[in-house]
């Protein structure tokens, strides 16, 4: 038994951007660059660590959209068709800047990230990311768990019981599908938690899930050992819960540790900074400014006056802020280590992206931490299922609504810019639920049709879309997202009640959002 | 936004994205003012909503780097624009945090007319009234506050006076001619207002637990409620007039 605990928890997640109808879908990139930034890039990470016999233990949501989308074969090819096109474009900019001293050992190096990200996903992974991560599930080394299908707020939907279990309830089924294991664990959205979700997670056999530190200190009763150690709900769902010291020093914008001056300037690209005419010779959406990953510059400060970024530099910085969260983990522990009658638990979710993405170098930071906490011994790394496995026995106590969101409620996924989504999403569900008692032994052209209104209702409750009109971006696009299956809900209603059914129309509906194939939409009828 | 953006639209187009960021226009602008109020108005909004919300919102904005800005046009599914209203008699509240609820609500024609007709409805409120405390059961009403509403008004933010309690929405109408008399239109959901202080519990905790609650970051909630904050019982919300 090691003196603490420190259990990573990475939430990998993108919402369902997949449009086979339109040639170039710009917001498609959104995948392709988490793919190329961070998934490819965690995967070299924990293959550099089995190689050198390091071990090391996270647990890993894989949100099901995202899950539908690595496992689709138009998205994976596509995908190859980026990378391509990025590599094409890093010819371009080593011609461009090949002779500069400063930048043009960055333009080689986007050449070797893109040449390596391809060489993996076709060579290495066979197109297969979801196997690749399988690969360190069944070895143990990875934990990976669900979350809402369509990525759902679910507190919001607290009174509509028939949205929040189809949610749960087409996760665990899409989760089994793509890994083949029940998921232990389930990832709550932006830790959207409220206190009747864990009964429905048990329900489901789900033994865990993450909540934020406030809700869990604002819980009945108040939990003994603060967020060193997990509470039990009655229905025997245990809430893990995040340490608020750790993860600020990782998520912060401003004093986090992706703020260091010597860091990739996320902001800063060629993409924006290059004529239009050069980018729209080598880019595949002529005419769009975009961020096209080439980014050449370091954060530096708040000035437009940026220094040129030097990844050998940024690469010590990133092992560097390891050892230091890792000794500001072992302080922690030791100081509350004599409080408890366990060894101390230290959680810290983060949305996967952080790393990589936005955090050039954050898949660097991890493994120097992995690699640091085997080396230095005190503190041992785990997941979130195997702590459970060693300490089975924890406070019952029930954590209050919360979230990580600002205000720690329900503030951003419900204000004005966006209240107008949940009167449409909960009168779907409820007619959704009506067709699902009408139509409870259906097959056939039937049975699809129900089965695809079931899918639209679910991508109707996707919480990024609250979020982007909520933050003012891509408003009428984010719009779109939710009115669409709204309005594709409504037309399959409004044909089961006419008795009328446009198969053409269905059909491509079906292969557009194709996800969750093995959905059941008799999952909305009402619990008795 | 960016000006190249808008250069791309109709000047319609632009009174239309006008319109959707809540700028009231006069008609008959020349090109360059419209462009120019809508990217200020803009640029300000996404400035306000940006510091308005917690690192990890940031972050996860972060995975949306190469948005459109544009409307985006679907050849699947809607040609119309959604419905603001399903013309049925319901309210629905949803807690928002602890001293905010939204209430959304809709009464159907057929009953509009009758309010109308037969009864000589004197105007529409909604009891927003208090069924007990935070965890229990049952649906005793404690009290209550009315909040008169417009009859075209279809949701609002209505300002709950104490955390951790559960309350319940009625929407009323009230009869004409008859003092104090409504009736009861439709009734919502439960709706608990989550505690912001730490559970009563919390000061029977020992010294060292009271320790590991500090090393947690708990130090900066309160033991006892914040006394009731905003005087408004509702704010307006983005959308939701009835048409009419």
């Amino acid at each position: 038994m090691k003196a603490a605990y420190l259990a990573l928890v990475l939430n990998a997640h993108m919402p369902f951007v997949r449009r086979p109808e339109y040639p170039r879908f710009l917001e498609e990139r959104w995948l392709y660059e988490a793919i190329s930034e961070t998934y490819l890039p965690l995967l070299r990470v924990f293959r550099s660590l089995e190689a050198d016999a390091v071990p090391f233990h996270l647990t890993l949501s894989v949100s099901p959209t995202l899950a539908a989308m690595l496992g689709d074969k138009t998205l994976c090819e596509r995908y190859v068709e980026y990378l391509d096109s990025q590599l094409r474009l890093a010819e371009a900019e080593e011609v461009r800047v090949g002779m500069d001293p400063a930048f043009g050992p960055l333009a080689g190096m986007y050449r070797a990230l893109y040449a390596a990200d391809k060489e993996d996903f076709l060579e290495l992974y066979g197109r297969d990311i979801l196997s690749a991560l399988d690969f360190f599930y069944k070895k143990g080394r990875v934990e990976l768990m669900t979350s809402s299908a369509t990525h759902a707020f679910l507190p919001i939907f607290r009174d509509c019981r028939e949205a929040v279990t189809s949610q749960v309830e087409t996760a665990i089924i899409a989760h089994r599908k793509a890994f083949g294991k029940h998921p232990a664990g389930f990832w709550l959205p932006q830790l959207g938690w409220y206190p009747g979700v864990a009964d429905v997670l048990r329900s489901y056999n789900v033994q865990y899930t993450v909540v934020t530190t406030r809700g869990a200190m604002l819980g009945e009763p108040t939990p003994r050992f603060g967020s060193f150690a997990p509470v039990e709900c009655p229905s025997g769902l245990v809430a893990f819960i995040r340490d608020a010291g750790a993860t600020k020093a990782v998520w912060s914008e401003s004093t986090g540790y992706p703020a260091d001056p010597v860091y990739r300037d996320f902001y800063r690209d060629i993409g924006f900074d290059l004529p239009a005419e050069y980018l729209d010779a080598h880019l595949e959406n002529p005419g769009e400014r975009i961020f096209t990953g080439f980014k050449y510059w370091s954060v530096t400060g708040r000035t437009e006056d940026k220094r040129p970024y030097d990844p050998a530099a940024a690469k010590t910085r990133a092992v560097q802020h390891a050892g230091r969260f890792l000794a500001e983990r072992k302080t922690s522990a030791a100081a509350a280590a004599g409080l408890m009658d366990r060894p101390p638990l230290m959680v810290c979710p983060f949305d996967a992206e952080l790393f990589g993405h936005w955090w050039f170098e954050g898949p660097a930071f991890l493994e120097a931490l992995f690699r640091q906490v085997a080396s230095a011994g005190g503190l041992g790394l785990t997941t979130l299922g195997d702590y459970l496995k060693d300490f089975p026995d924890n406070q019952k106590s029930v954590p209050e609504f919360s979230s990580w969101g600002d205000g720690g409620f329900a503030e951003v996924w419900l204000d004005g810019s966006n209240d107008w989504i949940y009167r449409h999403v909960a009168k779907a569900v409820e007619r959704m639920s009506e067709l699902a008692e009408r139509f409870p032994d259906e097959s056939g052209l039937r049975e699809r049709i129900l089965d695809q209104a079931a899918r639209e209702v679910l991508l109707a409750m996707c919480s990024d879309w609250a979020l982007l009109m909520r933050a003012g971006k891509s408003a009428s696009f984010a719009r779109r997202q939710v009115e669409e299956p709204i309005a594709n809900f409504g037309r399959i209603y409004d044909m089961l009640c006419s008795n009328t059914v446009s198969t053409e129309w269905l059909t491509r509906l079906e292969k557009r959002d194709n996800l969750f194939p093995s959905i059941n939409y008799r999952m909305f009828r009402r619990k008795r | 936004m960016r000006t190249d953006k808008l250069d791309i639209l109709t000047l319609d187009e632009l009174y239309a994205l006008a319109d959707k960021t809540g700028l009231d226009l006069p008609p008959g602008l020349e090109r360059p003012f419209v462009v120019e109020e809508i990217l200020e108005v803009l640029e300000e909004d996404s400035e306000d909503r940006r510091e308005a919300q917690g690192e990890e919102v940031h972050i996860d904005e972060k995975k949306y780097s190469g948005l459109r800005i544009g409307d985006f046009d679907a050849d699947i599914g809607l040609g119309d624009s959604l419905a603001t209203r399903y013309n049925e008699t319901m309210i629905r509240a949803i807690a928002r945090d602890p001293s905010w609820a939204f209430a959304y609500w809709d009464v159907a024609d057929a009953d509009i007319e009758m309010l109308r007709g037969d009864e000589g409805a004197a105007g529409l409120f909604l009891r927003v009234a208090e069924i007990g405390p935070h965890g229990e059961h049952g649906d005793s009403q404690r009290e209550y506050f009315d909040i008169p509403i417009a009859d075209n008004d279809l949701q609002w933010y209505i300002n709950l006076p104490r955390s951790g309690v559960r309350f319940r929405i009625d929407l009323c109408a009230r009869r004409g001619g008859q003092a104090g008399k409504f009736r009861v239109l439709a009734r919502s959901n439960e709706v608990e207002s989550p505690r912001q202080s730490l559970a009563a519990s919390a000061e029977t905790l020992d010294p060292s637990s009271c320790e590991l609650l500090a090393l947690s970051g708990a130090e900066d909630i309160p033991l006892d409620d914040a006394p009731e904050g905003n005087p408004l019982r509702i704010l307006p919300s983005g959308r939701g007039n009835r048409a009419d």
